[in-house]
This record gives structure tokens, C-alpha cells and sequence, in this order.
């Protein structure tokens, strides 16, 4: 009685499974380009697509994750603005801004006649003060750190700094901001338009407390404002009239619905519901399947997958097992064959993508020399390593796939046996900041367009280490890079630092993220970008989309581009 | 004992129930490993300590234990920690309604076919219309939530196109979450119904009530269905806690913005606010029905007594 009924939910499973491909529709044309499901227009100039999970905070000082930066970046815009394929600040509040030689000393121009939701005008001071809460230790925040280029902002977040006026940030008047760095920053541009430092209203701040981002309170200066918000449900924006660049905002209306369900997420692109899906919002498991289609964009995203090895516990203390460790991980076969070339093998830390930064050689699979690092770190063979040794994940289908692959990878050229331990999101997290654990599943997604992003979290003691390693050396160059304003010496620094971290570290690297998308035809302005960030400010509805893409793929105004930069951009769209 | 004195009885009985739930999740919660404030990326010391101080986790553990109780004792949980502009309060207000006519509809088709399902299957005891209902309320109890969802999907939403594939807009949007979250009840009900049913039928009050002439239809209809839907009644209690409490499978499944998610996610994400929010409600909601049902049940059966 029980196997029968096992049987017909595992055939109900399997169906579901492969109910992309058995509905694939047969294309009387090969050439024609197929879309996935229905292709109706939405009723108006309105974009639906799946916001993500439900952001903890859309306040900018607080938010933490992508559907909390989505949220914010709609409502406030910061002096900088993201050019929507390339991701370069383009001027935004700030109308133009000039830089000191030394390269420490930024001052904004605020375009004039701009205004906040309430009729108030953007001030600088409207910036300095933003940016003073964002590093006010009372006001928590998680991403006060992007601001720590600035003279004397991290002993003020640290509380050993108590005046204000102490950091660098002045407004002589209201529409110039002047600020000066410690160091040169060669991505502070970037930083300007990272949610974390949006401007915030004070007014409102102030007379509501952490309630003022609700619907009936909040006041923005972005190109939406936020209508309708329900928990677990949606988020409604409508368009803001009082936008600076309203005239070039085409969408009367946004709405984000927040949808954790992959599967439902997917079904809602499918039938029309929502016209976008952004990457991560769809099972990777069907990306097979609607790879065929033309409404699935897949590209680059600056993240890395990676196992970090904690270097306090032996036998991991050994940098001769770790390097044994890392060479016997073979990262093709776990791209290609198990996660179906969905993502790409990656050997590097330092993901791809960064304007003029190379990579050093990464790490590639090497059963022969795997072998020899054990037997030089006292294992020939597997003979004597210690038992117990275990893969710590957090669950999660795939994790647990790639776990048993590298297991038996190591089983199989190093005759080592690891066994896999699985917790839940909370409990892992504890176990891998604690160091209890010997080799952990990991990730990190880049922040702004620099290998700092990446290679600041391995600097001896940092929040982000989680593996106890530290070398003087690695520590040097990072700082030295941080000084560094040539642009190309400070990457070769850089690139040191990420060779050392690759050849003694405690990272092995997997594979390298990728975006994969659902964007509806009719749906123009969505650009690939290798940060996942999608301004939607010139997004559009095109209603004669059969007729075929327009001439002038972007609305956004012109902007001065480096040569080097504009070549990339035409590289990517040709890849595309 | 009049039914006020039973009441004021029970209801005070439910004090030290509650508390004793309160306890139990209040450590519980505080023993999982971790904490509400971490994250893949640092969160740097200091604003970890400060967030600490803001919500009183600092102090000790009893201290807080005591500031909980006090504070629940008024219904005020405080905000959520991992959504800090809202007040536990105000998400149970929001989400609550949600379950409760997503739950309300699924009970009520739940009873309005169930009952008469298993009231012909009982009458008709094993004929084949008896089997065949009582085969495909094994199936309906059978076939989990997470796989009848995607089914119905798969077929009304994405084949036929006649319903959405999901979220909470519009009378449309209603029908299959229902159906989902109803059919393993309209199935259970079903057997219960039959089962109470077949036993009340070979009553003697039964044959007389046929000795004396009463049409078949009185005799099913308004004395055997009497006592026979007992089972069902007391089988509603807890059955109504759990369906409007809101079932976290379909919620997800249709992106519903019941309570159902909440009380999961926050156990995950070590919300303590909002799970012993939520936890106390669903105990509070609990207990009441049970009462409910007690009572019920003297309107029922005249034999049984209030005590």
C-alpha cells in the first residue's frame, strides 16, 4: 500500500519538474524568437515584478539586503545615479562635482530646484545630515563602514569621536557639499549612489521615529513614491512628479510584489502577472529548460560561491592540507555536469567584471599536485588524517549536491573521509562566526564596482573573515593599496593580495554567480549589470514591441564615459 | 453548574495555561543557537551592542523573561526585530484577517461537503456509492497540500488560464488556496461524519424514531445527524485553531499574507518578539474554540453536563 502511493508522488514530483518542458510550444519558425508564456500586455504604464522576499527595512541607514535596496533606491536618489547598463555614477542630485589632486577632497554641487516629496527643497545639509546618521552608533546601522574613507567617520561610529562636526563632511551652503577622505577612494563615486547613503528626510526622521518609512509618512526624493504597502504582499510606487527628471520617467506606476515562493514566482511570470523576475526569483533547476527562451538574460554577477576552511582547527592549520584541499576540488565538473552550466567554475576570489582589474591564475584542479601537498603536509595518501572532519551548509538542495560532490572528490583523490553537516540559516551563521567548524559553505556579493569589496574581508580580524587566517603580508597590501592612486599600480597591489589569499588562504573557490532573469518583452530599459542592480527610472512599456527593439536602446540622458568603459559596455551587448 | 460559572471557570483555568506557554516558548526561543541580529555580513560590534541595548537584550535572562511576561500580560509584544518599523501587534491585526477568511472559506466548504459526503456513505453503508466516497476521501487525506497546490496550478492556472497562478487580489484569487487547504478537511470530515453516523443508526432511539412512522429523511436529518456529527464537532476545535491560524504550505504556495508565514520565518530568523506573539495568539485562539466547542457540545447532546 505505501510504495504505490510513494511512486505517484514521486511521478507527481517529476512531473511538475519538467512542466516547463512539456509545455514548451513548438516554434513553426526557428529563427523567430519564443517567449515563455503569456506575452499580454500590462493594463497601463505599469511594471509588476517580484521584489524578492520582504525587505526588513526600506529606511536606506538600515537597509541590508537587495529587495531592501530595490525599495529604497525607487524612493530616494542619491548625488550619483547608476548609469542603467553600465552602473556608472552619473550625475543625479548632485548636478556636478569636482575632485582635489590628492584625490581626498570631493565637493558636490546639488542641482538646483530639487525637492523632497513634502515641497522642501534637497539641501546639502540634507546630505551631511543623512550621512551623520548612517554613522551614529545609535542608529545601528550595518553598512556604517561605507563611509569610513571619510575623515574621522569610523571613530565617530565607534563612539571614540563624540562631535560631529569632527568628520568630514561640511555644507557651507545649501547646495554644496564638500568631503573630504582619509585616503583616496577611487570608487567613492560608486559609494555615493549605494543605498546606505541615500538621503534621508530629517524632518520626517525626526517627528516619526523608526516609523516615518510607512506609507502615510514617508517623503522621498527618488523618481517614485510609495502608494500601497502590505507586508508579505506588495509594494505600489507611483510615479513622482516633482522628480527632477520626471519628464523621462515613463512608468505611471511600479508594483513589487514580495514573493519568497520560487516556484510561484515563476508561475506568475509565466502567466502574465508579473513582467519581470528578477535573477535568484525562479529555481535554478529550470534554468535548462527556459534557456531556449528569448525572455531569459543571463549574465555575470558579482558573486562568488566558495568553501572557507577555518585555519584554527587541524588538520586545517596546515596551509600544505588546505592547498591539497583546494587543488583536488574539481569546479568544472561541479558547473557543467551538476549545476548543468548554470553557473561558471571559478578559481579566482576576486569575481570578474571590475573596469581595468585583472585577475591572478586561479586555482585549477589538480589531483597530482593535491596528493603531493598532502603528503608534504604528513597524510601520503589520506594515511593518518584525522577523522571526523566535517562540511558544514546551511540546507538548501543545492548546497547539499555540491557538499557530496567535493566530498567525494576529496575521498576520491586524496582518500580523506569528510562527513556533511547541515543547519538552518540561524544556527549556521552562529557555528561559522564562532570558528566551530572546519570546512563551511560561503558567498559573498560585491557591493560597489572594486576588488576591495571582495578582498577587504580576508584583512586579519575583519567582521567578514569568519576563518581565524590573518597574514601581516596580505594585511600590508591591502592598506597599501588603499593609498594607492594610480589606478593601475593599485591593482597590481591588489592582485598580489588575491594571489597570497588564493595560495595560503582559507578559501576555496567554486563557481561564479550569475544573473538569470525573466524579462517580458515588452518590457524595455533592463539591462544585464554585474551588480544586479536595476535603476527603473527610464524603464518602459513598449506596446509595439513585435515591431522589434527601438532605435535608441536607452533613454537616459548623455553622459561623459571613459573609452575604456563605453568599449566594455559594447562588448557586453554584442555577448548579449 | 449555569453556563456563566463554567465559563468564568475555564477562562480563569487558561491563565497559568498561557503563562506556561509563555515560558516554555520564551526559553525555547532564547536556547536556539543564534540571535536575531546576524547576518552573512558582520554586523560591527558596535551596532550590535547598541542594537542589543535598544531591545533589552543585554540585561539577564530573567530580567527579560520578567519584562516579557509584564509587558504580554498587556498584549504588548513590542516591535519585531527583524521588521522594526512595525509592532508584533500591528502584523497580527494585518495578517490575521487573511487566515481567517482564507481559513473561514475552507472550513465551510470543508463542512458543507464533508458532512453530507459521509451522512450518504454512512446511510448507504457499503454500497459502492459508500466505497467510492470513501476512496476518494482517502485520497483527499492522502495527497498533501504541497502537492495538490502545484497541481491545481499547473492545471487551472497555467493550462487553462481560467484562475490566477497566485497572490490575494480579487474573488478569483480566493479559489485555489481554498481548495488546496480544504480538500484534506471536506475528507476527514467526511469519514468522521460516516463513522459518528454508522453508530448513532443502530441506536434504539433510532428505531423508534422509525417505529413511530418519522419519514427516513427526519430520522437521518434531524436525529441520527444529531449525535452522529459529534465527532465532527469535537474534531473542529482544533481544527479550526490550525486552518485559520493559517497553513504556511498554501500560503506560500499562492503567496498569501496570512499569519502562517510569519510564525515560521520567525522561528528562523530568531524573531523573538514576533514568535511569542505569535504563539500566545495561536494559544489564546486555541483554547477559546476548545471552550467554544465544550459548549457546543450541551446544545448537542443533552446528556452531556457542563463541570
Amino acid at each position: 500500500m505505501k510504495l504505490p502511493r510513494v511512486l505517484g508522488l514521486a511521478a507527481l514530483a517529476s512531473l511538475l519538474a519538467c512542466a516547463p518542458a512539456a509545455r514548451r510550444p513548438v516554434a513553426a519558425n526557428a529563427s523567430a524568437p519564443r517567449w515563455f508564456g503569456s506575452t499580454a500586455l500590462p493594463p497601463g504604464n505599469v511594471l509588476r515584478f517580484n521584489l524578492g522576499a520582504e525587505p526588513e527595512t526600506y529606511d536606506p541607514d538600515l537597509a541590508v539586503g537587495q529587495p531592501d535596496g530595490r525599495v529604497a533606491r525607487m524612493l530616494f536618489e542619491g548625488l550619483t545615479r547608476e548609469d542603467p547598463q553600465t552602473l556608472e555614477p552619473l550625475p543625479g542630485e548632485a548636478y556636478r562635482w569636482e575632485i582635489s589632486g590628492d584625490g581626498r577632497t570631493y565637493t558636490f554641487h546639488l542641482r538646483p530646484g530639487i525637492r523632497w516629496t513634502d515641497g522642501r527643497p534637497v539641501t546639502a545639509e540634507d546630505f551631511r545630515w543623512s550621512w551623520i546618521r548612517l554613522l551614529e552608533p545609535k542608529t545601528t546601522s550595518r553598512y556604517a563602514s561605507f563611509l569610513f574613507a571619510v575623515t574621522n567617520a569610523e571613530a565617530f561610529n565607534k563612539g571614540d569621536v563624540k562631535d560631529e562636526r569632527a568628520v568630514g563632511l561640511a555644507a557651507p551652503d545649501d547646495s554644496t557639499l564638500i568631503v573630504r577622505l582619509d585616503q583616496p577612494v577611487p570608487y567613492f563615486l560608486y559609494l555615493c549612489q549605494f543605498y546606505s547613503c541615500l538621503p534621508v528626510p530629517r524632518r520626517t526622521v525626526e517627528r516619526f521615529g523608526n516609523r516615518w518609512t510607512l506609507p502615510a509618512n514617508i517623503v522621498g526624493n527618488g523618481a517614485f513614491t510609495l502608494t500601497y504597502w502590505r507586508q508579505n504582499n506588495r509594494f505600489e510606487f507611483a510615479k513622482n512628479p516633482a522628480y527632477w527628471d520626471a519628464a523621462s520617467v515613463h512608468l505611471d506606476r511600479v508594483v513589487g510584489y514580495t514573493i519568497d515562493d520560487l516556484n510561484t514566482s515563476f508561475n506568475l511570470y509565466k502567466a502574465g502577472v508579473i513582467d519581470w523576475c528578477p535573477s535568484g526569483y525562479f529555481p535554478s533547476s529550470f534554468i535548462p529548460y527556459v534557456r531556449g527562451y528569448a525572455d531569459y538574460h543571463h549574465g555575470d554577477y558579482q558573486g562568488v560561491y566558495f568553501y572557507t576552511m577555518c585555519v584554527k582547527r587541524p588538520p586545517i592549520d596546515n596551509v600544505w592540507v588546505r592547498r591539497a584541499l583546494n587543488a583536488a576540488v574539481d569546479r568544472e565538473a561541479i558547473a557543467q555536469d551538476l549545476l548543468k552550466g548554470s553557473r561558471r567554475a571559478w578559481g579566482d576570489f576576486v569575481p570578474t567584471g571590475y573596469p581595468g582589474y585583472e585577475n591572478p591564475p586561479g586555482l585549477r584542479f589538480d589531483p597530482a599536485y593535491a596528493r603531493q601537498c598532502l603528503t608534504r603536509a604528513g597524510y601520503p595518501g589520506g594515511k593518518g588524517f584525522p577523522r571526523g572532519i566535517s562540511i558544514l551548509i546551511n540546507t538548501s538542495e543545492d548546497n547539499r549536491r555540491i557538499a557530496e560532490a567535493v566530498q567525494a572528490m576529496w575521498k576520491r583523490e586524496l582518500g580523506i573521509d569528510v562527513a556533511i553537516q547541515n543547519e538552518e540559516w540561524g544556527s549556521y551563521l552562529q557555528t561559522v562566526t564562532a570558528l566551530k567548524y572546519d570546512v563551511a559553505r560561503r558567498s559573498w556579493l560585491g557591493d560597489y564596482l572594486d576588488p576591495n569589496t571582495f578582498l577587504a574581508c580576508y584583512v586579519t580580524g575583519d567582521g567578514n573573515n569568519r576563518s581565524g587566517w590573518g597574514d601581516p603580508r596580505y594585511d600590508a597590501m591591502i592598506r597599501a593599496a588603499a593609498k594607492e592612486l594610480d589606478a593601475k599600480r593599485r591593482f597590481a597591489i591588489l592582485r598580489g593580495a588575491e594571489a597570497l589569499l588564493l595560495a595560503d588562504g582559507p578559501v576555496i573557490p567554486v563557481y561564479h554567480y550569475s544573473t538569470n532573469e525573466l524579462v517580458k518583452p515588452y518590457v524595455r530599459g533592463i539591462y544585464q549589470t554585474p551588480l544586479d542592480v536595476h535603476p527603473l527610472t527610464h524603464v518602459w512599456i513598449d506596446r509595439d514591441w513585435r515591431r522589434g527593439p527601438p532605435p535608441v536602446a536607452s533613454a537616459s540622458p548623455p553622459a561623459p564615459r571613459s573609452k575604456a568603459i563605453t568599449r566594455r559596455a559594447a562588448a557586453r551587448e554584442k555577448v548579449r | 453548574m449555569n453556563v456563566a460559572t463554567f465559563l468564568l471557570r475555564r477562562l480563569l483555568i487558561m491563565i497559568p495555561t498561557l503563562w506556561v506557554i509563555a515560558t516554555l516558548t520564551f526559553f525555547l526561543v532564547h536556547a536556539a543557537p543564534g540571535g536575531p541580529f546576524q547576518a552573512e555580513r558582520d554586523i560591527p560590534a558596535a551596532a550590535k551592542a547598541q542594537l542589543m541595548k535598544t531591545y533589552g537584550l543585554d540585561r539577564p535572562l530573567h530580567e527579560q523573561y520578567v519584562s516579557f511576561l509584564t509587558h504580554a500580560a498587556r498584549l504588548d509584544f513590542g516591535p519585531s526585530y527583524k521588521f522594526p518599523q512595525r509592532q508584533v501587534r500591528e502584523i497580527i491585526a494585518e495578517a490575521f484577517p487573511v487566515s481567517l477568511e482564507l481559513g473561514g472559506w475552507a472550513l465551510l466548504i470543508a463542512i458543507l461537503i464533508g458532512v453530507p459526503i459521509g451522512v450518504i456513505a454512512a446511510v448507504r453503508q457499503n454500497s459502492s456509492l459508500d466505497y467510492a466516497a470513501m476512496a476518494t476521501a482517502l485520497a483527499g487525506v492522502s495527497v498533501p497540500n504541497f502537492v495538490l497546490g502545484p497541481v491545481l496550478v499547473l492545471g487551472l492556472a497555467l493550462t487553462l488560464f481560467v484562475l490566477p497562478p497566485a497572490l490575494w487580489e480579487g474573488p478569483q484569487s480566493r479559489i485555489l488556496p481554498v481548495l488546496t487547504l480544504s480538500t484534506a478537511y471536506v475528507a476527514y470530515i467526511a469519514r468522521l461524519t460516516r463513522g459518528g453516523m454508522l453508530e448513532v443508526l443502530g441506536q434504539d432511539y433510532i428505531r423508534t424514531a422509525r417505529a413511530k412512522g418519522l419519514p427516513e429523511s427526519r430520522v437521518v436529518g434531524k436525529h441520527a445527524l444529531r449525535l452522529g456529527i459529534l465527532p465532527v464537532v469535537s474534531y473542529l476545535g482544533p481544527a479550526t485553531a490550525r486552518v485559520i491560524m493559517g497553513s504556511v504550505v498554501v500560503e506560500s504556495i499562492f503567496s498569501v499574507p496570512g499569519l502562517g508565514r510569519y510564525l515560521v520565518n520567525a522561528a528562523f530568523n530568531r524573531d523573538y518578539t514576533l514568535v511569542l506573539g505569535l504563539v500566545l495568539f495561536y494559544a489564546s485562539f486555541l483554547l477559546l474554540l476548545n471552550l467554544a466547542i465544550d459548549v457546543a457540545y450541551t446544545r448537542l447532546d443533552p446528556r452531556v453536563e457542563l463541570a
